[in-house]
Formats: structure tokens, C-alpha cells, sequence
């Protein structure tokens, strides 16, 4: 089993119902092509970091899919995408193995999540710097 | 005569994510990658952040991840 994830921009003056539109359409492709969705993300409007398009802000969706070896219609999906011009950028980004190198190296209870987490600040783990200065 | 022996202390530097026990880093986690990226948006040398090599490496894919998709900048002018 395969995770992927898959993000794209959508170009700002698509209406948000449009958005939702492509998105199912989307995952309709996706899931007919024998992938199943693990979890589906709609960040809305967000800034860019840079222009595109001479547009400075773009709406984000993010899709984590998951599929067996060989039965994926990411490719497809990826072709639509490139030829859709109300999608400024995208991305497909493979995570099972790099999740699971993750976990591997964390075996005690604190797995990789699959699912993102928001913020980092819930990882303290006072580690013990009493180490810190070193004589020169 | 033995050399004057230096009297200051330098701060040793720690990998960030072996210190906080990130294993996955998230092209998505723009706060977590934004450390990584000074003023004119470079991304920060091992020697200077003190990153350990084995975790520089997925650090800089991150930072490029999302520099694509125009979560951070490539550059400030």
C-alpha cells in the first residue's frame, strides 16, 4: 500500500463552489481509478509567497490518497491538472516510505502521524542540554 | 610558555529535529520549515543551524516542496 499525497493551487477568482466542483471531480477520478482517499484538507484562500500569474493568492486543497502498487490514476489526475489553467501549482508527493522510516525510528508510542499535524509545540521533551557549553 | 588559553564559550549546536524527535518533516509545516529559512530566503547551512546531515536532507526536499507549491518564497527582493 501506497500513500500519496496530493496538493494543488487553485486560481483565487474560482468561486469557492467552483473549488468544491473541481475538487469532486477530482476525487472521482481518483477513487475510480482504484485509489481511495484517506482524508481530504480545503485551506481556502492563502497567500502566495511569491506571484503567480501576477495573482498573490491562491486557494489550497489537499488530498492524501492511498492505493496498491499499480492501480493509481495520480498520473491522470496530474495530466488533467497541467492542462487546467485555473490551477496555478501541484503536487504529488509520495509519504509511505517516509512515514514509515519515521516510525521506525520512533518506536516507542509516538508513531508518524499520517494525518498533519498543526502545530509542533506539543513536542517539549525536556532533553537534557546540562551538556550545552563546551570549553574552547 | 603554554598559549594564552581562550576564555569564551561557545554554544553547542543541537539538530533541532533529533532534539525534538521529528522524523517526518512536513513540506506543509511552514512555521517548522520558516526557521530554516533566513532573511533572504536561502536555505540555512547545516553549519550554521547545526541540522545533522541525516536530517538536512528530507529538510531541504521540504523546503523545496514548498517553495513550489508558493508556501514559502524562493527569494525576497
Amino acid at each position: 500500500m501506497r500513500t500519496y499525497e496530493l496538493m494543488f493551487v487553485v486560481d483565487p477568482r474560482v468561486s469557492d463552489e467552483d473549488v468544491v466542483a473541481m475538487t469532486a471531480e477530482y476525487r472521482n477520478m481518483i477513487t475510480a481509478g482504484g485509489s481511495t482517499i484517506t482524508a481530504e484538507e480545503n485551506w481556502g484562500r492563502r497567500k502566495l509567497a511569491y506571484t503567480i500569474d501576477k495573482l498573490n493568492e491562491g486557494k489550497y486543497v489537499l488530498f492524501y490518497v492511498a492505493s496498491e502498487v499499480g492501480k493509481t490514476a495520480l498520473p491522470e489526475v496530474e495530466h488533467r491538472m497541467r492542462q487546467n489553467e485555473k490551477i496555478l501549482r501541484y503536487l504529488t508527493v509520495r509519504t509511505d516510505e517516509d512515514l514509515k522510516r519515521a516510525a521506525r525510528r520512533q518506536p516507542a508510542g509516538g508513531a508518524a502521524p499520517s494525518v498533519p499535524r498543526e502545530d509542533h509545540d506539543i513536542l517539549p521533551l525536556g532533553i537534557d542540554t546540562g551538556a550545552d557549553e563546551e570549553d574552547i | 610558555m603554554a598559549r594564552a588559553r581562550k576564555v569564551f564559550f561557545r554554544r553547542r549546536k543541537v539538530c533541532k529535529f533529533c532534539a525534538d524527535k521529528i522524523d517526518y518533516i512536513d513540506y506543509k509545516d511552514v512555521k517548522l520549515l520558516q526557521q530554516f529559512i533566513p532573511e533572504r530566503s536561502k536555505i540555512l547551512p547545516r553549519r550554521i543551524s547545526g541540522t545533522c546531515a541525516n536530517h538536512q536532507r528530507p529538510l531541504q526536499q521540504a523546503i523545496k516542496r514548498a517553495r513550489h507549491l508558493a508556501l514559502i518564497p524562493f527569494t525576497t527582493d
